[in-house]
């Protein structure tokens, strides 16, 4: 009896934690943005709005345009070379992954500047190859890298959603006669319709609150999420910051919503076992989807290489040399921030991932009463700009109660929860898949929640865990979105000294320094996948 | 069997998590703690270093020992690592610093209510350290080696301090010029001409104390009415501003504009050299800006960053400044150092209303904000 009340105590502490610090490190930042966005002085006050609605009413238009297209191009690429590695077999599955890879673990302006050295009005590839003039700034080029950045997750949303098709579908059709184009067109696509919304949701969100991309290379073109940051940074003005996140809080909260609705769906359905799937004639559809996949593939390739060609190379009157040097400059930001750096995103996606498997926990297996809501919370953090969440944390957190501006703290606390939506999103699609006897039975021998989550959640949950652990740990590494208002001198951080090396005019260092980010969160990748496998042998 | 084995396993990997996780949140929250922990060790070391050296070198009469302190620095840009090496080196006190613009420092110390962000605010535009002082957010003090600079390069009341000046010129790509076959222009009128369309680029001067100096700078030079008619036309050659300070230097390196308005120091004749461009010091009037340096009211360490204000004035580290910042003679404000030669033409510099520099500041980039829109 005392194991069980004792047990019983500690999960239901856990529990009041768990709810406890979601609702304070995400909803109240989350509700302070509004406070500061309606209220002054103490009373409601709508002037924000009348100014932003009067003045710069177009950069809605501008925001919702380049999600629209981007997602568009993003589900384009995407479900091209989902399908086409799905046809191809494990050994080109491979090399694209280790390509799709590469756009998830780096830092997320770096593809801006060597889209600018590539494709700019005297790129490398457009001018000086082409010999032709173009303007790329604007939002074609923004669409461009965002499109860039977000097909990798896609891929491999779209890439589980086709596997768990069933390939006897395939067979059976091409038994009776269909064609390549027609299987792709008339089966997969539209079984593939719940996956594909999911993604370009996901898609649109992540392009409407991204403000680096157009402030490099938007030109005159702005967006909401650009001019929310410029208010911060170099205007002070909070309140219009606020109201601006406000505004662009509304289209991706509907989008949310129609993202929860759609995704309950899809974890409905369950994954059959992959089978290879041979493809005989191939068809003018699957050359298009080839010749896209390998368009783009290469084109991530050149990004990349222009990144690796600027890190290991210097200029002397405009002539390229080879050099090391960039390296040894990049040293003494290293020396600063590369330990703390890996401390704050260990401890960040340690503590995360753990959050986000309590979060599946009492959500669907205890079935708590508060936890509906704080799964609803715990997704936030993806749907708002990064600016909102790190005025949030300024707002909420510059004075008593909880002071903790000027604190390690309110930086790990900021990437950990702003990581979260992936982890907890792990968290429930791992204890949805726990089968049910098992969950019962340990309590009918007596085990109380807490063993349920010993005995059941975790052992199933190890390998989910660790992917939740290397993606919160890559993401961590390189954001730079929200805690770019938070850092104080004792805080910084390496994604941080490379954006300044960037602002400074040293694109070699920055590259450098990009290379070495890179090298950190594949290691970890690599790492984490090398454990999980040798344990499966 | 399986199970068992599966569950022991899980069990230690489990605890392992557990203790990981400890350990971090004892690292990360009392982080602070640690670093002290930290210099506590080192300060033995520290102290028989400074020893010797005391032994070797007779030390200055007002030597002062901050073994075991940190200051908190935002500078300008992460390129002075030798000076505050230097101030280790001499007082015991450890350096941590964090690079930002002077208006993103100010935007956050409001943001925050006036809490200070650091103990020393080393460079940026001295524009951001007039507005913070009426602001409230600095503290008054005074410095024995600040009693040669010139008036116009400090605050009377001591709320701030200038470090160098920033001079404002052009960067031409020469490739660009030559492919388009335009004539380099030489004076800020020239820029102005209707040919340059869409090839000229500066920031925006609300977050580029450069740019502002220049805007700033023109307006004294030409007058208000002729400013505001010759900066209309400027815009209608420039498509967009840059969000960030370095935006002209780097686009115009890439060759994505063949004229970017700059702060001329040796770093902009170095990437002219790496990158075959050249540097123009606008021969009608060349705008300029003090850059500041102050400490921040309330600062735990504010009697560390005081000392450093000393320190940096101090002729043989204004020797050091001016190499880091790449700075010519013309540049410097204290009298007898000797700076670099890039051929500053020290008569061409505006003659600048340096008084009104902070308090006209949201006057003149509201005005600006309205000519240009938001491009």
């Amino acid at each position: 009896m005392d194991r069980i009340k004792r047990d019983n105590f500690l999960e239901n502490i856990i529990y009041f934690m768990v709810v406890l610090s979601v609702t304070l490190f995400i909803l109240y930042p989350f509700l302070a943005v509004f406070r500061e966005a309606f209220f002054k002085d103490g009373s409601f006050n709508f002037e924000g709005f009348s100014v932003f609605f009067a003045r710069d009413s177009k950069l809605i238009k501008n925001s919702l345009m380049t999600g629209v297209y981007t997602v568009v191009l993003t589900s384009i690429l995407s479900i091209s070379i989902a399908v086409y590695v799905y046809f191809k077999g494990k050994k080109v599955e491979k090399i694209v992954f280790a390509f799709l890879m590469l756009t998830m673990i780096s830092p997320p302006f770096v593809t801006s500047l060597s889209y600018i050295e590539m494709f700019g009005k005297r790129g490398f590839i457009t001018h000086d190859i082409f010999g032709l003039t173009l303007n790329t700034y604007g939002m074609v080029g923004i669409i461009l890298m965002q499109s860039i950045g977000s097909v990798s997750l896609n891929t491999i949303l779209i890439l589980s959603g086709l596997r768990r098709i069933d390939p006897n579908i395939i067979l059976s059709a091409k038994d009776l006669g269909a064609s390549t184009g027609e299987i792709i067109w008339s089966i997969l696509i539209p079984i593939l319709k719940k996956t594909i919304a999911v993604s370009a949701v996901l898609t649109f969100v992540r392009s409407l609150s991204d403000f680096s991309t157009p402030a490099i290379i938007g030109g005159s073109f702005s967006t909401l999420a650009t001019e929310a940051y410029l208010n911060m940074i170099a205007y002070g003005n909070l309140n219009y910051a606020s109201v601006i996140n406000v505004v662009l809080f509304v289209p991706a909260f509907i989008a949310y919503l129609f993202y929860r609705k759609s995704i309950k769906e899809e974890l409905d359905s369950t994954g059959e076992a992959h089978m290879e799937v041979e493809l005989g004639d191939k068809g003018i559809l699957f050359n298009i989807i080839t010749f896209i996949s390998i368009f783009t593939l290469f084109w991530i390739g050149i990004q990349y290489g222009g990144i690796l060609f600027s890190a290991f190379s210097r200029k002397q009157a405009g002539v390229p040399y080879f050099t090391v040097s960039n390296f040894i400059e990049a040293k003494p930001y290293l020396s600063q921030t590369l330990i703390r750096s890996l401390i704050y995103s260990f401890f960040s996606a340690g503590v995360g991932s753990v959050i986000g498997l309590l979060i599946g926990h009492f959500l669907v297996i205890r079935k708590k009463k508060l936890m509906g809501a704080v799964d609803f919370v715990s997704m936030m953090p993806y749907i708002i700009p990064g600016s909102f969440f790190g005025i949030g944390y300024i707002l909420a957190f510059r004075s008593e109660p909880i002071h903790l501006t000027g604190t390690a703290a309110i930086v790990v606390l900021n990437m950990l929860f702003r990581q979260l939506p992936f982890s907890s999103k792990l968290g429930v699609e791992i204890t949805s898949a726990i089968p049910k006897s098992e969950t019962s039975a340990i309590r009918d021998l007596g085990g109380t929640g807490f063993n349920i989550f010993l005995d059941s959640v975790f052992p199933n949950a190890k390998d989910n865990l660790a992917m939740a652990f290397a993606n919160s740990f890559s993401q961590s590494m390189t954001t730079i979105g929200s805690i770019i208002f938070l850092v104080y001198p004792s805080q910084k951080v390496l994604t941080l000294v490379m954006f300044d090396a960037i602002q400074s005019g040293k694109y070699n260092v920055g590259s450098a320094l990009a290379i070495v980010i890179i090298l950190i969160t594949a290691s970890m990748n690599l790492l984490v996948r090398f454990l999980l496998k040798r344990r499966r042998v | 069997m399986m199970i068992f084995e599966r569950r022991e396993e899980m069990k230690r990997i489990l605890a392992f998590l557990l203790a990981l996780v400890m350990i971090f949140s004892i690292t990360a929250c009392t982080g602070k703690e640690k670093e002290e922990a930290a210099l506590e060790v080192t300060e033995v070391e520290t102290e028989e270093a400074t020893e010797e050296a005391k032994e070797e070198e007779t030390p200055e009469p007002e030597k002062v020992d901050f073994t075991g302190r940190t200051m908190n620095v935002v500078a300008t840009s992460d390129k002075y690592v030798t000076l505050f090496d230097k101030f280790t080196q001499e007082t015991g006190a450890k350096v941590e610093f964090l690079s930002m613009s002077s208006g993103e420092v100010l935007s956050r110390v409001e943001a925050e209510g006036g809490t200070p962000m650091a103990d020393l605010w080393f460079g940026g535009g001295l524009d951001a350290f007039m507005d913070a002082k009426a602001k409230g957010f600095l503290e008054s003090f005074e410095v024995p080696e600040a009693a040669d600079v010139p008036a116009e390069y400090k605050d009377p009341e001591g709320f701030w301090y200038s470090k160098g000046l920033t001079v404002v010129g052009f960067l031409l790509n020469d490739k660009v010029i030559a492919e388009k076959g335009f004539k380099a222009p030489e004076t800020w009128a020239d820029l102005a001409d209707p040919i340059y369309k869409d090839e000229i680029i500066m920031s925006n001067p609300a977050i580029s104390g450069t740019n502002y100096a220049a805007v700033k700078g023109i307006i004294d030079m030409m007058g208000e009415d002729a400013a505001w008619d010759y900066f209309a036309k400027l815009n209608d050659n420039i498509p967009y501003y840059g969000k960030r300070g370095k935006d002209p230097q780097e686009k115009t390196v890439a060759g994505e504009f063949a004229i970017g308005i700059i702060p001329v120091d040796k770093s902009a004749f170095d990437a002219a050299a790496e990158n075959g461009l050249t540097v123009v010091y606008p021969t009608d009037g060349i705008p300029w800006v003090p850059e500041g340096v102050a400490v921040f009211k309330g600062s735990e360490n504010a009697d560390v960053a005081k000392e450093f204000v000393n320190f940096m004035l101090r002729p043989d580290n204004q020797q050091i400044v001016a190499e880091l910042d790449g700075k010519d003679s013309a540049q410097l404000i204290k009298p007898g150092v000797e700076g670099l030669s890039l051929g500053l033409p020290q008569d061409k510099l505006v003659k600048q209303e340096l008084a009104t520099f902070g308090e006209q500041r949201e006057a003149i980039l509201n005005r600006w904000k309205e000519l240009t829109g938001d491009k």
